[in-house]
């Protein structure tokens, strides 16, 4: 999408006044085991989901996730005749995966072009997609998996990938295995699995914390399968360890969820039976 | 050159070969290939250093300039990535060839050293909210066999431990204003702490066992890779699974734990190479690409 | 010239050197083992890197293909950390290109490309330190990585820049006595034949010293071919060792 030239932007040097609020407000815990988000989780819970498949009438394949404040959009469209007519490897198909945050999806005002975080996202998401495509049945041609996060809190990876595979399956496209992606968010000995914004912000300005850090992984429930696996901060191997394992048990939880938004479209898109 | 063509028979070849711990240059699964390191090669930078592992060959450089921080963080400077894949490694990367393999690349080394623990950058402010040195760490990919990753994390820590920061003083003048005046001479300058700084280790899953430092024919055979990149004390700063396939969990924690073993024993013998280095001086012969 | 004295009394210039006398040519040929041809070269503190590929299939557009011989492609880039100032793009810009289109006139002129029609030879030059004389330096090095992957040639390509202080021609400019913003004249010379591949001037130079200014730079470019041809044979020389020849 090109910039749009006639909006009066901003000064260059402006600062969102959500970066000097001070950090006391925001705590992770906030009394015994219960998270300080509305919906009163445990460490261990994910948000409430809604799903839904088919919104986009234009695309083969769409799908809408929301997260608690996290909305997602994604749509599917192909298999089209490939664009590159050079590649070499045309044996099977090639999906191509762009992921975008809207303008309004942060704190902070975006832009409409894409950034390098949002190229290394869409690679993240391309990489944990693959594995999970049948993309040998589709020579010669090309899968377009687009992902507009509308509004983000908290990292935005993990659910992007399951709203990505709803859209594939939605779309028909031929599937080893659903993808689902968790997140979890490790601080010292506590791990918030799907944490919000406030969450995976470093906490307390200026103390360093040991053995913190981020894991976002994905998992194919039915295979036992993880297809992307991605983290940062500074942990052991062992937090990291527990971390994967949290991930991989959050990914089961999610599933059924899942499951059941892919019967409702089905149901809903399926003929009425004769009888 | 960025990738190989296998065939069917070799890849049948090399599996058969990891299987037995025994790879097709005669190395164990754990072992890397020959490691060449050498600081100072650039004498425009602040600090540079050339790695070649096998035939990988890297080149980084790194720049000091004054710059000014950010926002968020009025009191601590910041590094730069780019990684420019030049035509020299392959001719796929002329023009704008290399650009998408460059931007993943230094994508990864932000996630690499986005943390607090591996360089202090508090050491990098001048004076809070207005001066600090952002270090550009500029990669040269100048020959590609395999195992990019780990060869630049090694270059980067090897420029970073060469590089020399100027020492500054600020000077106020009557009207309250502040002028930043650098030191004269040559050898009055700050060193970057790198005993932090972490190694990547690059993991290729082969058949059910799992390679270090593979090789272009190796890599193509593989299925998935996870890079992981260890400090000195063995705590984790990255994870990564690369390429297209997926990994069943029993070997992502087998993976990581091997990961972590050969990351960790990897910095001691860089350390003390750089250290000898660092102590001949200048009486030391640069060999650079002559050699 | 501006403040500074490129030419002393004595008659040596800034980094100690006669004016006919130049830098140190240090050079190896097969750098790296994947390309075709490849070569290093030092000349003084600018260092460059040149690697060959080809000849092979026309990549890309098939429109590219000339019947009757090879097509040249070269590509200058400079390191992002190679100049005192950090360059933001390592090639791409409007210097480069020219950069680019001037190396690719000088190897037309001298490769034997109707040996290879429909084909393609790649040279990809690679500054890693400017200090004067990029252009010069690209076109010795690549001249010894086109040799080393066993293309043929007309005659090694030798080229010198050469500038004109106080009466007095010097040859091989350093970065310093380039920036001073004096003449500077690029040539590129087969040396046998005494045939020029490329001859570049700018800023201004009065039309009787131009003679006198081309002679500096042939004999400096002749100069420079000595030492090239000491490095092609000391290479062959080693080469032949390791084969057992």
């Amino acid at each position: 999408m090109p910039v749009d030239r006639r909006r009066i932007r901003g000064p260059d040097e402006s600062q969102s006044p959500y970066h000097f609020i001070s950090k006391e407000s925001q705590k992770c815990l906030a009394s015994g085991d219960r998270r300080s988000d509305d919906s009163q989780r445990g460490p261990l819970d994910i948000r409430p989901i809604f799903a839904r498949c088919g919104l986009n009438s234009q695309a083969k394949g769409s799908a809408y996730i929301e997260a608690g404040n996290t909305k997602i959009i994604c749509s599917v469209y192909g298999p089209r005749e490939t664009e590159r007519k050079d590649e070499t490897d045309m044996k099977s198909g090639r999906l191509v995966a762009d992921m975008r945050f809207a303008p309004f999806a942060c704190h902070k005002r975006g832009a409409w072009v894409q950034g390098n975080e949002e190229k290394d996202l869409s690679l993240g998401l391309l990489e944990s997609l693959r594995p999970g495509v049948c993309l040998h049945k589709y020579p010669r041609s090309q899968i377009d998996v687009c992902v507009m996060v509308l509004e983000s809190d908290g990292p935005a990876l993990s659910h992007a990938v399951t709203c990505a595979s709803l859209a594939l399956a939605d779309a028909g496209i031929e599937m080893y295995d659903m993808v689902l992606g968790c997140t979890v968010r490790h601080t010292g000995t506590t791990q918030l699995l799907d944490p919000t914004f406030s969450e995976v912000q470093d906490d307390q300005d200026g103390v360093f914390v040991e053995n913190q850090g981020s894991v976002t992984l994905s998992l194919m429930p039915n295979m036992n399968q993880v297809s992307g696996l991605q983290s940062d901060g500074v942990m052991e191997q062992e937090s990291l360890k527990a971390a994967v394992q949290a991930c991989i048990e959050g990914c089961y939880k999610l599933y059924p969820v899942i499951q059941h938004t892919l019967l409702k479209t089905v149901r809903k898109n399926a003929p009425p039976s004769e009888n | 050159m960025a990738t190989v063509q296998v065939s069917e028979a070799e890849k049948l070849y090399v599996l058969h070969g990891v299987r037995d711990d025994l790879r097709v240059d005669g190395r164990g699964c754990e072992d890397y290939r020959h490691v060449e390191v050498e600081t100072d090669v650039v004498s425009n930078t602040d600090g540079s250093a050339k790695v070649s592992l096998g035939h990988t060959n890297v080149l980084v450089g790194v720049k000091a300039e004054i710059g000014k921080p950010k926002p968020m963080v009025p009191d601590e400077g910041y590094l730069e990535f780019f990684v420019d894949c030049s035509a020299n490694a392959t001719p796929e990367f002329e023009g704008r060839g290399g650009e998408g393999l460059g931007i993943e690349l230094s994508n990864t080394l932000v996630k690499v050293f986005s943390n607090k623990h591996c360089l202090d950058l508090k050491s990098l402010c001048i004076s809070p909210g207005e001066n600090c040195w952002v270090l550009y760490v500029d990669v040269l990919l100048l020959q590609c066999d395999g195992n990019l990753f780990d060869a630049i994390s090694m270059a980067i820590k090897a420029a970073l431990f060469n590089t020399k920061i100027p020492k500054v003083h600020i000077c106020e003048d009557e009207d309250g204003g502040k002028e930043i005046e650098l030191s004269d001479d040559p050898y009055d300058c700050v060193r970057v702490n790198v005993e932090n700084i972490p190694c990547i280790v690059t993991l290729c899953k082969i058949g059910h066992r799992h390679v270090v430092d593979a090789t272009l024919q190796e890599k193509a055979c593989s299925v998935a890779s996870l890079l992981i990149s260890v400090t000195h004390t063995g705590m984790v700063t990255c994870v990564r699974k690369v390429g297209g396939g997926s990994l069943d969990p029993e070997s992502i924690f087998e993976m990581t734990e091997t990961g972590k073993r050969v990351g960790k024993a990897l910095h001691a013998p860089l350390m003390e190479l750089l250290q000898k280095e660092e102590s001949l001086g200048s009486k030391r012969q640069k060999v650079g690409f002559l050699g | 010239m501006a403040g500074i004295e490129l030419l002393s009394d004595q008659g040596y210039r800034l980094d100690g050197r006669k004016a006919t006398e130049l830098r140190k040519v240090q050079a190896r040929m097969g750098v790296f083992g994947q390309a075709d041809g490849s070569a290093y070269l030092e000349q003084g503190n600018t260092k460059v890197l040149a690697v060959v590929y080809g000849p092979h299939e026309v990549r890309g557009a098939r429109s590219k293909i000339l019947y009757d011989r090879a097509v040249i492609n070269c590509q200058y880039s400079m390191a992002t950390f190679s100049t005192a100032e950090r360059k933001r793009r390592p090639h791409g810009d409007r210097k480069s290109s020219e950069m680019s289109l001037h190396l690719k006139q000088t190897f037309e002129a001298a490769v034997l490309t109707q040996l290879y029609p429909r084909s393609q030879i790649d040279i990809y030059v690679k500054i890693l330190q400017a200090d004067g004389g990029n252009y010069s330096a690209c076109v010795n090095a690549a001249t010894l990585a086109v040799i080393d992957a066993g293309i043929p040639m007309r005659d090694y390509v030798c080229a010198c820049t050469a500038g004109f202080v106080d009466d007095t021609p010097l040859a091989d400019l350093c970065h310093a006595e380039e920036s001073g913003g004096g003449t500077s004249l690029a040539v590129a010379l087969l040396p046998r034949g005494g045939q020029i591949a490329l001859l570049q001037m700018d800023a201004r130079l009065h039309q009787d010293h131009l003679d006198t200014l081309m002679e500096a730079a042939m004999t400096a470019c002749k100069g420079v071919s000595k030492v090239l041809d000491e490095v092609v044979r000391q290479h062959l020389q080693e080469m032949s060792i390791l084969t057992g020849e």
